[in-house]
């Protein structure tokens, strides 16, 4: 009966909303429950596969990364499933793998966040490891070393392989030089050599405990019994001993500077401009993300007609906008044979004074919002993405209505506003940071050009000189 | 008042509710037949239709009717001193009386059998997985010109997404045009007869949708992902391109240089592909698995607009495609969208087969690429199966026991425990003829790759000579399982999934038994494959590294 009334409803509810263009996304209610310690645990029931999503967060993330230990926090995140409570760091793994579960554990900039999906039958075992890899991580000093050197081997891997990966951490870098925003989120060859098991355990003394908790689930489940259950495990649990860093918002960068990044053979050169950008919490962010989808954020914007459609530079081109808490990064990311790299720049960099010289016809602003509001709701779907997203809210002090207002927003963004976000968030060509990664030999010369050059072999075990 | 007396004395309020009893009885059968029977896809619109229109003429016939012992008569024309009335209505609520306990036993009996419910019940650790069938609500048809489509019609969400398979990619190719499927999946969206380049994207995401394709070795095939409301809008996009397709001189000039950045990104950039290319082309000596599907950059450099004629002509046409359409929508809509945009388009002669089969591998075949390499690399590959073959899944399954994830035997002994190596993975090919069982393994800076192999084979020996534990085989399934409810939670999930079992396994509902399937495969089914597969006759190693490294060959 339950289905046919499904069914029914479904059958009307296609014939009312046929008219009409989807207008954004409502989050269902979740319960919330608010622990004394202040870990909060958010629930919601969802049964449409038999699955069960998990998010965890822990405010901090690399941002807390001690001077000179980048990649602590990454570290110490993945050293959490390297055994915890009774089980060591191969039955850790095989407990997970052995139910089909997944189950990961990573860095952010600002949080530590781990990911858990399980069938709907093994709830209690993941909900069992989650609260031992928070409260009993066995953090042993083997499983320290073996993680931190296999860690530093595979950046070293990861450039001999594809640069359109570490492109961006080079950019962001070079561009905050100093400040926490310019972290290498999972270390660099030289900083995680020097993170000691010492150093692993007092970072989880001070940046790991209950205030700074919010665990997030949505799936197939009983919600009353989760309560309880999540309520009890955690109610004892300890605060963190340090209180997060205060992160200074970054200065934006005045002028221009360079930094080459030779690879010695490379057939093609990758490049990064940027500049610092916006938070999370910009005011106005359907303005921006309409500018941004216009600019570098889909298939027909301006970077990849001009770069790759027109061009035939490269096979993608696109913006990036990075939003933390303070100001980011905004950023044009490409990539060209050896020989156009001059070309594709400079076109790059004509394609950023048309979009402040210009803006956007009403007709591409439509088009852009039906964009962005036609694929919202497919980043909704699943548990996973709902829990995931229930915990960022939360994690960054934001409230449903960052989702349930963004179609409204997005709707009634008007062009003028629009045109003085791009003005105010992207910068002007004579205020960037370059990040040009290729056989220096061959391009040196003409990336002089753009600014005082600052120059670095990617086998230097750092992402800055 | 006197009005709802006589409502109620000519039993129209007992009329009511019997229809409204016999109506939930009807859908409610009509939804369980559907599992069973195959009805026509108009059905459930039909009734639908029928049980609101026949509500008040039914209501109106009670008002207007008697039953006297002489027939029915007009109510008004009733001596009411003899009217039967009250008898009527008896039998009326013995009527609803008996639906209404029918229509419980039957919602009871249905929710204690253990029928279609897409759910697997708590199943305690270890013990088999539910069996799962096909969905009734997926429906497919094949149109006139020999297009079949696939609906799994699914309202969560308001969106839709399209999938349209092509039985074309690097195996119909040929030295000088290898590489032209993906080029021709890019030609895809660059003008017809009807719109200039470009147009399909801007009208697509003007509509709120987007797009993507890809190609492999068997296949090409075309994403869209798009809200409800730009239904029609895809549908004519679709038509148009797989019908008018038009090739500009220019635009294919300049995409020839997009493709070959493609090139530079995804393999000449990137060691672990670069590796992978040329384990590929030396695997094989005969059947075209050996093409790299982005083509060799001198056949980059020289398609003609010639090659993508006759590749248009020959792999596009209807008969050689399929299309998946998941999400809000109904399959009545989606066959009559069909009907209209797919149909015009006639059939061909279907394209030649392959007929080259690859002669048994009589001896281990190595080969090194010498780059710029701070970590060397080792890639393993060996003869298997091919996708609709049953020991694809031992495969699948030995294969998860092996490389799947950190608690997997070769990660534990070589990442974990010797440090030989710092990851490893593997697949398997599942395409149309039998494909390759893959490892690829990263070793740390100054590793010995000649090592790694032999510690790699020894393991692999051991599975053919003892085989996995009830507990690995267990694990494995559970990984598969897991996997499979994990696709099946979005609609792009249901759409792929869909898909590639309908082309490469002949049949979509395949993917319904795969659950029921694992169940039957056995531990000696899984020490079988290993001992037919790893053989090191039947091997191809590959090994990448500094030029200035030492010989460990």
């Amino acid at each position: 009966m339950i289905r046919m009334c499904c069914r029914v409803l479904a059958f009307v509810g296609i014939l009312a909303s046929g008219a009409s263009l989807a207008q954004g996304v409502t989050l269902p209610d979740a319960r919330q429950v608010e622990l004394d310690n202040g870990a909060v645990i958010i629930l919601h029931e969802k049964r449409d596969v038999p699955l069960v999503g998990a998010e965890v967060t822990l405010r901090g993330g690399a941002v807390s990364d001690p001077e000179g230990r980048a990649g602590l926090a990454s570290l110490l995140a993945g050293l959490l499933e390297k055994g915890a409570g009774d089980r060591d760091a191969a039955s850790f793994a095989e407990a997970i793998a052995a139910v089909g579960g997944s189950l990961s554990a990573a860095a952010e900039l600002e949080a530590i966040t781990i990911s858990a999906d399980f069938m709907a039958r093994d709830a209690d075992l993941m909900v069992e490891l989650l609260v031992d890899m928070l409260q009993r991580p066995s953090l042993s000093a083997k499983e320290v070393t073996k993680l931190r050197d296999r860690r530093i081997d595979l950046i070293r891997a990861a450039k001999d392989n594809d640069p359109r990966r570490l492109i961006s951490t080079y950019g962001n870098a070079f561009l905050f030089d100093g400040h926490p925003y310019g972290t290498p989120v999972n270390g660099s060859e030289t900083s995680l050599g020097k993170i000691s098991h010492r150093e692993v355990q007092a970072y989880y003394d001070d940046y790991v405990g209950a205030d700074r908790l919010v665990i997030s689930v949505v799936g197939d489940f009983d919600a009353d019994a989760m309560a309880s259950k999540l309520s009890e495990a955690f109610a004892n649990w300890r605060a963190a001993k340090a209180p997060l860093p205060e992160i200074e918002s970054p200065a934006p960068q005045s002028g221009r500077r360079v930094l080459l990044v030779d690879k010695p053979g490379a057939t093609q050169s990758y490049f990064w401009i940027g500049n610092v950008g916006v938070g999370r919490d910009y005011e106005q962010r359907a303005e921006l993300d309409i500018a941004n989808t216009l600019f570098g954020g889909r298939f027909t914007s301006l970077l990849v007609n001009e770069l790759r459609t027109k061009a035939g530079l490269t096979y993608g081109a696109s913006s990036s906008l990075r939003r933390p808490t303070k100001a980011g990064s905004v950023a044009i990311v490409s990539y060209t044979k050896t020989e156009s790299t001059i070309e594709a720049i400079d076109m790059s960099l004509e394609v950023l004074a048309k979009l402040r010289n210009e803006g956007f016809a009403e007709e591409l602003i439509t088009s852009a919002k039906n964009y962005i509001l036609g694929l919202y709701a497919p980043r909704l779907e699943t548990s996973a993405q709902l829990a995931a997203q229930f915990a960022a809210l939360q994690t960054y002090g934001l409230d449903a209505s960052y989702v349930n207002d963004y179609g409204a927003a997005v709707a009634g963004a008007g062009s003028e506003s629009i045109q003085s976000v791009i003005m105010s968030v992207y910068p002007s060509p004579d205020d960037l940071v370059f990040v040009v990664l290729g056989d220096a030999e061959l391009i040196r010369d003409d990336v002089a050009k753009y600014g005082p050059i600052t120059e670095m072999a990617i086998t230097d075990p750092r992402f800055l000189p | 008042m006197a009005f709802f007396a006589e409502l109620r004395r000519r039993n129209v309020f007992k009329v009511a509710l019997l229809f409204a009893v016999a109506s939930w009885l009807v859908v409610w059968l009509l939804d369980g037949a559907r599992e069973s029977v195959q009805l026509p896809v108009w059905t459930e619109t039909f009734v639908y239709v029928v049980i609101a229109l026949g509500f008040p003429l039914a209501l109106l016939f009670a008002w207007t009717y008697e039953i006297t012992p002489t027939g029915l008569k007009k109510a008004i024309d009733v001596d009411q001193t003899q009217s039967l009335v009250f008898k009527t209505g008896q039998k009326l609520n013995a009527a609803v009386s008996v639906l209404l306990v029918l229509g419980a036993l039957a919602v009871v009996g249905e929710r204690l059998l253990p029928t279609f419910e897409f759910l697997v019940p708590g199943v305690p650790e270890g013990d088999a997985p539910m069996a799962t069938t096909t969905p009734p609500e997926i429906r497919s048809l094949t149109l006139d010109n020999g297009l079949k489509i696939i609906v799994w019609p699914d309202h969560d969400i308001p969106n839709v997404v399209m999938y349209t398979f092509v039985r074309a990619g690097g195996r119909n190719e040929y030295p000088g045009i290898t590489g032209v499927s993906h080029f021709f999946e890019h030609m895809m969206f660059l003008g017809t007869d009807k719109r200039a380049p470009g147009e399909f994207d801007t009208t697509m995401e003007a509509a709120g949708g987007a797009n993507n394709a890809y190609t492999s070795s068997d296949v090409t095939v075309y994403q869209d992902w798009f809200p409800r409301s730009a239904l029609e809008t895809i549908f004519e996009l679709e038509g148009d391109r797989f019908e008018n397709l038009a090739i500009v001189p220019e635009v294919f000039e300049s995409e020839r240089k997009v493709v070959y950045s493609e090139r530079r990104s995804g393999i000449d950039n990137n060691n672990f592909r670069m590796l992978g290319e040329q384990v590929q082309a030396t695997a094989y000596v005969a059947h075209p698995y050996q093409f790299t599907v982005i083509g060799w950059p001198s056949d980059i450099e020289s398609w003609t607009q010639e090659d993508l004629a006759n590749y248009y002509r020959t792999y596009y046409a209807p008969n050689n495609r399929t299309v998946v359409v998941s999400g809000d929508v109904t399959t009545e809509e989606i066959f009559e969208l069909a009907e209209e945009y797919f149909a015009p388009t006639p059939a061909q002669e279907p394209p030649p087969p392959i007929r080259t089969v690859e002669p048994e591998q009589l001896g281990p075949r190595r080969l090194v690429v010498e780059t710029s390499a701070q970590t060397p690399m080792l890639h393993l590959a060996f003869h298997a199966a091919s996708a609709a073959d049953p020991e694809t899944l031992s495969m699948n399954l030995l294969l998860n026991i092996l490389v799947g994830g950190e608690s997997s035997r070769l990660h534990q002994l070589l990442v974990e425990k010797e440090g030989l190596a710092i990851s490893v993975g593997g697949y398997q090919d599942e395409g149309f003829d039998p494909g390759l069982a893959y490892f690829y393994l990263t070793l740390p800076p100054g590793g010995d790759p000649a090592e790694l192999e032999r510690r790699v084979l020894d393991e692999l020996a051991r599975v053919a000579d003892e085989g996995v534990t009830d507990a690995e085989l267990n694990k494995a399934r559970n990984i598969v399982l897991a996997d499979f409810w994990r696709e099946l939670a979005t609609i792009n999930g249901k759409a792929s999934a869909i898909g590639n079992y309908e082309v490469f396994q002949g049949n979509y509902e395949k993917l319904f038994r795969l659950p029921a399937d694992m169940e039957a495969i056995t531990s000696e089914d899984l020490r079988a494959v290993a001992a037919q597969v790893f053989r090191v006759n039947n091997m191809t190693a590959g090994v990448l590294r500094a030029p200035d490294a030492e010989g460990s060959q």
